[in-house]
This record gives structure tokens, C-alpha cells and sequence, in this order.
């Protein structure tokens, strides 16, 4: 009924701003791990949505990066020395070193499709840190798990590689 | 031929570099008659931002941290100029009473020398002649600085309406704005956008909370060091003496002029004073050297002490003493855009370089 009746479906159905499904977004990475919704949401009012085209490039390896990128819609390659390593979809985020350390990309992302990227800048992060070190030390703490796992990740293939 | 040397990073970077100085330059020409109260408030901006920080992670809102920020500043300003105002304008007073009693010894000394010269080496100097002519042109420069002083006081009124408007916008919009300006950048160059603005906004607040803090401690080092020795007007003195630390190289040796000066005026001669009165301003800038810029400047600044020298000539030339404070954050900034945007240009250039390599 609600889905023939598009007024219906306004009235009764509460539909999410761009700042709630992008706050939800993040909450469901590991990222936010022990990190309040209040306090992200408010981080997600400092982030930076961008839109790219298809085939449009995000960054290069050796780029300066700056930040971390939730993809919102659409779909990102990750691609080293013209090798596919991931191709990641709404939800999914990238470029998290860049967070952390100055230091250019290590690969290229490429948009496959028309997409919303959500930037999140190492100076928005360095204030949030100064505003709410409690919860930016959690952040931290955050991020290395997921380098970590990364990292784990990582040897685990090269020794299977080698193997 | 030509282009290739469009393509090359070097002549690319150079073209979007002027152009960001162009657009700089512009801007500073239509905001010619509020160019001071801005950068007295961006400097009060970078100062009072912790504080506000601070209320916002105790749970106020920018809005009531910010207008909590404002009404520190208007309270210790209005404090701080019901405290030193009265003291400063009868210190002045005082100044301006001594200083034709200054030039009057000045002159009798220049005078005694060239007899002297005379008597000993049986030597015509020729030097009355340029003798009075330097010290009208000194009692000029004093006159007109006066009637300076008096303009200046004009001009603090303005400034002090403005000034903390402009700051408690700055605090509480400036953030929304830089992010609004610079999300306009295209999608190739919105990251490399950002870090150059972060690059310069860290270096500029580090200068900037470093230079105030300096010039603080070299006011009350200085006050403290003349009240010692007995001179007169020490607390205006220590306050130039901090205010000219503004200016790096230049501004130490400026500061020594007018305590030297007052140190003369005194009848007969009293070289003790003399001697002391550049003792205080030597101890202050090795106190200053060895402890305050290690401390609280550190690297704030990378620039060859040359560039900095030049800068200063150049842009005290340009645009007066404001000009010779602000050279080293607007050459630090310059730098900073320049290399930021020719590693961009260069990585880029690189990459397509070695895409066609490889194709």
C-alpha cells in the first residue's frame, strides 16, 4: 500500500537525512568501535561529500592523500601497478593511512560508476581530537586495529604466496 | 615546444601561484581600509581558538563558546586598558616633555665633539652644518611621530569596536566558511587544496602564538630591567621594546634607540645609564635567544635569515611597520603554497609521464 501511495509513504514513513545515513554508515565500520552516534553525527557535519563520475579518478598512488573516503553510493577500484586489489561499494572505506601519516597514496581508486564519496581530512580529525580527546583517542585506537588487521591480512597472503 | 612548456610542473605552478597571489593582492587592496583590525582579530583568532575549544569540549555550543570567548577578550581588554592606559598616556606625557631636553643634550654633545676634534687635530669638521640638519630632521621625525601617535589613538578607537566583532565571527564562523571556500576546489585538487591550507594554518598559528607569546616576555623582561636601572618611562619603553620584537633582526636594534635616547637626556651625561639601559635590551634578546625561541617558536618559521632580512626591508617599504611585522607569516605562507602546490603538480605530472611511458 505504501510503496503504491507515495504520499502515505511520506507521512508515516520517516525518511533519513543525508547526515543520519551517512552518520550510520560510519557507525557500522569499525572506525566508530565505543564511539557515541551524538558525537559522530556531529563529526559527519564537518566531513566533505563529493560526487565522481564514472571512470572519474578519486586519487593516484603518490598522490599527497589527506584523508579517509566512506563511499556513500556507487562503487571504487583500487587498483597497484594496473593490478585490481578491491573493488569496494557504499558502505565501504578507503585511504585510511592518509589519516594517520603524510605521506602519498600507495594506490589508485578509480570511480566504476557515478559515486558519492564522503572525505573525512586529517585537520578535521586533529580538531575533533582537541574538541573531544576522550573520543579521539578511542578513534585512534580504532584506526590501529584496522591496520593492523590490515597488516595481518596482508602477511597472511604473502605467506600463502611464498607457501 | 610551447606545449611542452605549458605541461612542465614548474611553469603550471608558477601560473596558479600568481594567480593565488593576484587574487591575494586584490583582496588586500579592496580590504585596504580594514586590513589592520582583520589581522589583529586573525591573530586574536588563532590565540582565543584553544580557549574556545576548550568550552566546546566542556558540552557549550560554538555559539556560546564563542560569545564566552568574546566576552573574556572584552573584559581583559577593558581591565588591561583601565590598568595600563593611564599610566601609558602620563608615561608619554612625560616622553614628550623629555624629549627637546634630549635633543637640546644631543646637540650640545655633537657640538662638544666637533671642538674637540678641532682643538686636538686642529681639524675643521664642517659638522655644524650637518650636525643641525640631522637634528632638525630627528625633531621632525619626533614631531611627526607624535602627530602619528595622536592618529593612532584615533584609529585604536575604531579598533577597538571592531576588533572584537571581527573576532567573535571569526571564531565562530571561520570554520564554515574555509569549508565552504574550499570544497568549491574541483575533485583533482581538493585534497592537495586542503593540506596546503593545513600546512599554512598550522604554521601561521604556531608563528603567531609564538611571536605573542615571545613579545610578552621581552615587555616584561624589559619593563622589569628598565624600572631596575632607574630610567625613565619603563613601562612605555618595555611595551615598544615588546612590540618591535614583532619584527625579527630588525626590531632589537630599533628597540635599543629609544632607551639610548633617554639614557642621553639626562644632565650632565649619564654614561652608566647609557650603558645599562643597552645592557637590559642585550640581556633581554640573550635570555630571548637562548630560552623564549627555542621554547615557544622553535620551527615555526623555516625560512634563511636573508629572505627574512629582505622581506622585512621590502615590505616595511611597502606598507610601513605592519608591512615589516607581517613579512615573515605572508613569505611563510607563500612558501608553504608554492612547494605544496608544485609537489601536487609535479606527482601528477610524473605519474602521466610514466603512464605514457608505459602505454
Amino acid at each position: 500500500m505504501s510503496s503504491q501511495n507515495p504520499l502515505w509513504q511520506n507521512l508515516f514513513q520517516h525518511k533519513k537525512d543525508r547526515t543520519s545515513e551517512v552518520t550510520d554508515m560510519w557507525m557500522s565500520t569499525p572506525l566508530f568501535n565505543k564511539i557515541t552516534k551524538r558525537e559522530c553525527r556531529d563529526l559527519v557535519k564537518t566531513m566533505h561529500p563529493r560526487h565522481y563520475k564514472k571512470g572519474e579518478l578519486v586519487f593516484n598512488s603518490g598522490d599527497i592523500g589527506a584523508s579517509i573516503v566512506l563511499i556513500r553510493s556507487g562503487s571504487i577500484e583500487i587498483k597497484a601497478i594496473d593490478k585490481l586489489l578491491a573493488e569496494l561499494v557504499a558502505g565501504d572505506f578507503f585511504g585510511e593511512i592518509a589519516l594517520i601519516i603524510d605521506e602519498p597514496r600507495t594506490a589508485d581508486a578509480i570511480a566504476c560508476e557515478d559515486s558519492e564519496l564522503i572525505f573525512f581530512l586529517r585537520s578535521d580529525l586533529e580538531e575533533w581530537v582537541k574538541r573531544s580527546p576522550k573520543s579521539g583517542a578511542q578513534f585512534m585506537l580504532n584506526i590501529a586495529t584496522v591496520l593492523a588487521a590490515r597488516l595481518r591480512h596482508t602477511n597472511i597472503l604473502l605467506s600463502l604466496q611464498n607457501n | 615546444m610551447i606545449q611542452t612548456l605549458i605541461q612542465h610542473p614548474l611553469s603550471k605552478t608558477l601560473f596558479i601561484f600568481s594567480l593565488i597571489c593576484t587574487a591575494i593582492a586584490l583582496l588586500a587592496v579592496l580590504l585596504a581600509p580594514l586590513l589592520l583590525p582583520i589581522i589583529i582579530s586573525f591573530t586574536l583568532y588563532a590565540l582565543l581558538e584553544p580557549i574556545s575549544e576548550i568550552f566546546e569540549r566542556h558540552g557549550l555550543s560554538r555559539n556560546t563558546s564563542s560569545l564566552s570567548v568574546l566576552l573574556i577578550l572584552v573584559a581583559i581588554g577593558g581591565i588591561g586598558f583601565s590598568l595600563i592606559l593611564p599610566n601609558l598616556t602620563a608615561q608619554l606625557s612625560s616622553l614628550q616633555a623629555q624629549l627637546p631636553v634630549v635633543w637640546q643634550t644631543i646637540t650640545t654633545m655633537g657640538n662638544n665633539f666637533s671642538q674637540h676634534v678641532v682643538a686636538s687635530l686642529g681639524l675643521e669638521m664642517q659638522s655644524n652644518g650637518l650636525t643641525q640638519h640631522f637634528f632638525n630632521q630627528a625633531n621632525d621625525w619626533g614631531k611627526t611621530a607624535l602627530v602619528e601617535g595622536s592618529n593612532i589613538l584615533i584609529s585604536l578607537s575604531i579598533l577597538l569596536i571592531l576588533v572584537p566583532i571581527f573576532t567573535f565571527f571569526l571564531i565562530r564562523d571561520f570554520r564554515n566558511f574555509r569549508n565552504s571556500l574550499l570544497d568549491k576546489l574541483p575533485n583533482s585538487s581538493f585534497e592537495m587544496g586542503w593540506l596546503i591550507y593545513y600546512r599554512v594554518a598550522h604554521q601561521l598559528q604556531g608563528y603567531i602564538r609564538g611571536i605573542m607569546i615571545q613579545s610578552g616576555i621581552m615587555s616584561i623582561i624589559t619593563t622589569i630591567g628598565f624600572y631596575s636601572i632607574g630610567i625613565e618611562s619603563p613601562f612605555l619603553l618595555g611595551l615598544v621594546a615588546g612590540v618591535l620584537n614583532l619584527i625579527p633582526y630588525v626590531g632589537p636594534l630599533l628597540a635599543t634607540v629609544l632607551p639610548i635616547l633617554l639614557a642621553l637626556g639626562h644632565v650632565p651625561i649619564d654614561l652608566w645609564l647609557v650603558g645599562a639601559a643597552i645592557s637590559v635590551i642585550l640581556i633581554a634578546q640573550i635570555i630571548d635567544n637562548i630560552i623564549v625561541i627555542p621554547a615557544v617558536i622553535a620551527n615555526a618559521v623555516n625560512l634563511h635569515p636573508l629572505v627574512v632580512i629582505i622581506g622585512i626591508i621590502i615590505f616595511g617599504n611597502l606598507f610601513g611597520f605592519i608591512g615589516m611585522v607581517v613579512a615573515i607569516p605572508v613569505i611563510s605562507t607563500m612558501n608553504i603554497i608554492y612547494y605544496g602546490l608544485h609537489q601536487g603538480i609535479k606527482t601528477r605530472y610524473d605519474l602521466k609521464i610514466k603512464s605514457k611511458a608505459s602505454a
